[in-house]
């Protein structure tokens, strides 16, 4: 697949205005407003104080807009008698982040690469297993994990949860990895040998240079998933280390007095912004690597 | 030469981080699973077997019965949704438009968002007396009625159409991406040739993109299987159990109704169900034709 | 692995001796689920109280009662337990107990005096086969039925005593084009108001012989279907916003004159005094509308069982100090509910606790909740059974019946 297959649209050529571009453009735009509609009620809702929320008109504009919200969720709403805001759970999400994405994506990269051209006994059962694995609710895990994890003493820690994270996403980095793998041609691999290559050379110095791309699609999956998750962080990661998503729980969820829209949204936008920025700087990269990463299904 | 175990010693090294997972990890817990749904366990797992006991009790239960009907609903109109809806994005996009990355964009960042803030979202715009429906009724259409969200027989199409709205852009991402790798040739020719746009679309581009819609759908099934978060965020299973899910089933037998026994029988059906319905399809998928030496 | 971390323990404990002598304040972790405003104010009497007498309050809150309870039962099965965790009062925490994973709190009992101002009835929840396993820190009741008395009045209502007038009066409020009764959409609210009808048209007795005794012929009988029908026709007075509304939106339209009725427990008075107003007066209460039944309900902190000789001593001093009558008055009367003490100063509490204090110290005039008497699976199963009936206008009486004795002749 060429580079310029990739970036340059390849549809029929446009017809200039006709009535079926204004028609084209007409569907986009509809589109994007339902995409955008839930975006601008978060914003606009958090922009508003409580008196204008209370008037129940959800998608009006801010008659007086401030940031107080903002300031509230980043720095002061409280959980119990802790009035920190989630700001404190921003570095423990982006402790349990970092590790997490590279951890499960070397693994997935290391495994791809073995199942995809080396192929060892068993590999199939292994890979039937995994892609299995893919589709097992997280829950059914949960109780002999803690378990598990409590025996090796990596329960309530960072390390205990970054582990769990490999293990949920070795399936699907696995996937992405050996199709990416398979689209490369394997006298590539032959050739390699002949010359010599080990296991790992040919890894290091032929395969992941040839990476890139789909490495791309795998962090920008890794990151979303892993920063979006509640559950493990809840469980296994400690109090001290509760990530952002917890904390917004904590916030949004608080079962006694008024329920304080404007903050509960800030608070969900702050939580969603590592994500969101990744997808705005990434959104044509993570096309391309899914071209080449999904080629073989 | 040497076997071929020791050939790939440094090959099985490798793969030994995966095997350790795949058998501590999964088939482990899948067999504690299974061993565990034989007994009376209440919040902690004891060894007192009672058979089928928990098993009749799952079948026996209105709740799993409706849990099961929604997901059915759900999987086949989310599923259906996202992919005739990321589908017709990919092809619109691919036409040469204007300002085609900040559509892409739009229609890509639900997916950055979780399914607890999709849910919630999704919730506060379509509340009947706080959304929608009320705005247009300010707005003097006294009339309108959007109160999908409070009708037990509505509600999971709502939970499917914000699924939608969430999942829509990856599916129409991969689908672009397949169709930039459609060759421009087959334009030129189906033009000379005079054949309308559409049938070109259905009849050669499809076919063509058939492994794009293969990941697509792989990716959209491990979602529908696991959802959980989203119900919970948009209507928490209600208006009373009308919305209740496989999965939230089974983590509340777990954790908040303490009943170890029937939640490792769900989760157990849910597995066996999985295997059913997936092995034939992936052994055809991924392991029946041998990799080409191409 | 056990011995290396048993090793890494040991060494983890010699360096902190050798940093030199710690200040010998009692450390507890104390995990909870109550974090909004009027909570944390209540749970910061506890920790204002515990650091005063020597500890050192180590806050663990997480919002939702289902996910508190989910994160400390991990933490138990994992090895790492909190030193104090939140229960409802009632069956939660049975299982715990029979495994021998809670600290016995027999000492602190005896030398504390519990059986001397506990009620029986909260000896009986708190203990097992004759130890105590829990400290219960406050009573709260379930029914009771608040109005907007302005609306009423102008109206030309006046407070129901029956549940007829209570229709007709709904009826009217129905005809004014008020919200008549305004209802959450959350299933334990349905169940709770299910429950209100239960001892309120049942009376006490066919409550007891139902949670009590699962007395599958009680719940066939005509007394029964009665219940069934009058929470049937309930239906017919809610608005369509239920569904994601909250228990304190729905006490809210009530507080603000939107809607005339809401069946709520007692802490509903925190949204009431958070609008500035006075329970009893521009909202009024009834305890229990028909039968007048005081149900009993609440929280409770449990002790996770722990080798820590400090630790224990944390344990020890926690369960004094939530006992102690200061603590008791100034907790419950952030909260909203009634001390558990049945030897501390009332008298400043308001007019609508002290209706429910009254009714408390009749005989045979107040009920165990339902947590007490059945386990949280079959309470389970009841709340889908009533959420289902509640949202399904089509669904009759007779069936509602069936299904909750199907329910209980299962749980035998």
């Amino acid at each position: 697949m060429s580079s310029t297959a990739i970036t340059e649209p390849s549809g029929p050529r446009p017809k200039h205005l006709t009535v079926g571009r204004i028609g084209l453009y007409a569907f986009l735009v509809i589109a994007a407003l339902f995409f955008l509609i839930p975006l601008y009620v978060m914003i606009v809702t958090s922009l508003k104080p409580m008196d204008e929320i209370r008037l129940g008109n959800l998608f009006a504009l801010p008659m007086a807009p401030s940031l107080d919200a903002w300031f509230k969720a980043w720095s002061s709403a409280c959980t119990g008698l802790n009035c920190n805001g989630i700001h404190v759970g921003m570095l423990n999400s982006i402790k349990i982040l970092v590790p997490s994405v590279i951890l499960s994506i070397s693994v997935g990269a290391v495994t791809g690469y073995a199942l995809s051209f080396w192929r060892p006994k068993g590999a199939n059962i292994l890979f039937g297993v995994l892609l299995l694995g893919a589709f097992i609710p997280y829950q059914v895990f949960l109780y002999p994990l803690v378990r598990m994890l409590s025996m090796v003493s990596l329960y309530n820690s960072i390390p205990g949860v970054v582990f769990v994270h490999a293990i949920f996403g070795l399936p699907l980095m696995t996937l992405l990895f050996r199709n990416f793998y398979a689209g490369i041609p394997i006298d590539l691999f032959k050739a390699a040998r002949v010359d010599g290559g080990g296991f790992w050379a040919i890894f290091l110095q032929l395969m992941l240079p040839l990476s890139t791309p789909i490495i791309v699609v795998a962090a920008i999956l890794q990151i979303t998933g892993i920063w979006n998750d509640f559950l493990f962080g809840l469980i296994f990661a400690g109090r001290e280390n509760f990530p952002m998503t917890v904390q917004l729980n904590n916030v949004v969820n608080s079962s006694f007095g008024e329920k304080e829209y404007n903050v509960n949204m800030a608070a969900t936008i702050l939580t969603a912004i590592v994500p969101l920025v990744v997808y705005f700087v990434s959104g044509r990269w993570f096309v391309r690597g899914i071209a080449a990463g999904a080629v073989k299904g | 030469m040497k076997p071929r175990f020791l050939r790939f010693w440094m090959a099985q090294l490798a793969l030994a981080p995966a095997w350790l997972i795949v058998i501590f990890a999964y088939i482990g817990t899948i067999i504690w699973t299974i061993q565990i749904s034989f007994t009376n366990s209440k919040v902690f797992p004891v060894s007192n077997y009672v058979g089928f006991t928990q098993y009749s009790r799952l079948f026996a239960s209105e709740r799993w019965i409706i849990s099961v009907q929604n997901l059915a609903i759900f999987g086949v109109l989310f599923i259906a949704g996202c992919l005739v809806l990321g589908f017709l994005l990919a092809v619109f996009l691919d036409q040469k438009i204007r300002a085609e990355s900040v559509f892409r964009t739009i229609f890509l960042y639900p997916y950055a968002l979780s399914f607890i803030v999709t849910g919630l979202v999704w919730q506060w715009t379509l509340n009947p007396t706080l959304g929608v429906q009320q705005t247009m009724r300010n707005w003097g259409w006294e009339s309108f009625t959007f109160d999908w969200l409070s009708r037990g027989d509505r509600a999971i199409y709502v939970i499917a159409l914000a699924g939608m709205w969430q999942a829509s852009g990856l599916v129409m991402a991969i689908l672009l991406a397949g169709l930039r790798g459609v060759d421009g040739e087959l334009w030129k020719a189906a033009k000379v040739d005079g054949i309308p746009t559409w049938r070109v679309y259905v009849h050669i581009v499809i076919p063509i993109l058939a492994p794009m819609f293969a990941t697509a759908t792989v990716l959209l099934a491990t979602a529908v299987v696991k959802v959980y978060d989203l119900v919970v965020a948009l209507t928490n299973g209600g208006p009373g159990i009308s919305t209740e899910v496989p999965a939230k089933f089974v983590i509340e037998y777990l954790f908040q109704r303490q009943n170890l026994g029937l939640a490792t029988a769900a989760s157990t059906v849910m597995l066996i169900t999985v295997l059913c319905v997936l092995a034939p399809w992936l052994y055809v998928q991924y392991f029946r034709t041998p990799r080409s030496a191409s | 692995m056990k011995h290396i971390s048993r090793k890494l323990l040991g060494a983890a404990a010699v360096l902190s001796l050798l940093a030199g002598p710690v200040a010998a304040a009692e450390k507890a972790e104390v995990l909870h689920w109550w974090t909004s405003g009027g909570e944390s104010a209540a749970v910061a009497v506890f920790a204002d109280q515990f650091n005063a007498a020597g500890g050192e309050w180590v806050d663990a809150a997480i919002a939702g009662g289902e996910a508190a309870r989910a994160a400390g039962i991990n933490r138990i099965v994992g090895g790492n337990p909190p030193t104090a965790m939140q229960f409802n009062t009632g069956k939660q925490f049975e299982d715990l107990v029979a495994q021998g994973l809670l600290s016995n709190l027999d000492t602190v009992a005896a030398a504390d005096g519990w059986d001397k101002f506990l009620s029986p009835v909260l000896i009986k929840a708190v203990s097992r086969d004759g130890h105590f396993y829990a400290v219960p820190v406050n009573i709260h009741s379930n029914n009771w039925l608040w109005y907007n008395t302005a609306l009423l009045e102008a109206n030309g209502i006046t407070p129901p005593t029956t549940w007829d007038e209570l229709f007709a009066a709904m009826d009217k409020l129905k005809a004014a084009g008020v919200i008549p009764m305004a209802q959450s959409g959350d299933a334990w609210t349905q169940v709770l108001l299910f429950n209100d009808v239960l001892l309120g048209v049942g009376g006490r007795d066919l409550f007891l012989k139902v949670f009590q005794d699962g007395d599958v012929d009680a719940i066939k009988s005509a007394d029964f279907l009665k219940v069934a029908q009058t929470f049937g026709k309930l239906r017919e007075y809610g608005d369509a916003g239920q569904q994601g509304r909250q228990w304190n939106q729905a006490t809210g339209l009530v507080v603000t004159g939107k809607a005339g009725f809401n069946f709520m427990g007692d802490w509903a008075k925190g949204e009431v005094l958070a609008a500035g107003l006075t329970p009893g007066k521009e909202v009024g209460c009834t305890p229990g509308l028909g039968h007048q039944v005081y149900w009993i309900g609440g929280d409770v902190f449990v002790f996770p069982k722990t080798d820590n000789a400090d630790a224990q001593k944390a344990q020890a001093l926690l369960a004094h100090t939530m006992l102690t009558p200061e603590t008791q008055v100034a907790f419950n009367a952030k909260k909203g509910s009634v001390p558990v003490r049945g030897d501390v100063d009332t008298s400043k509490l308001d007019a609508c606790a002290q209706a429910g204090l009254k009714l408390l110290a009749t005989p045979d005039a107040s009920v165990p909740g339902s947590d007490f008497l059945q386990t949280p699976d079959v309470l389970g199963s009841l709340q889908d059974v009533i959420g289902q009936f509640w949202t399904t206008p089509s669904q009759t009486p007779e069936e509602l019946q069936t299904k909750i004795a199907d329910i209980f002749a299962a749980a035998k």
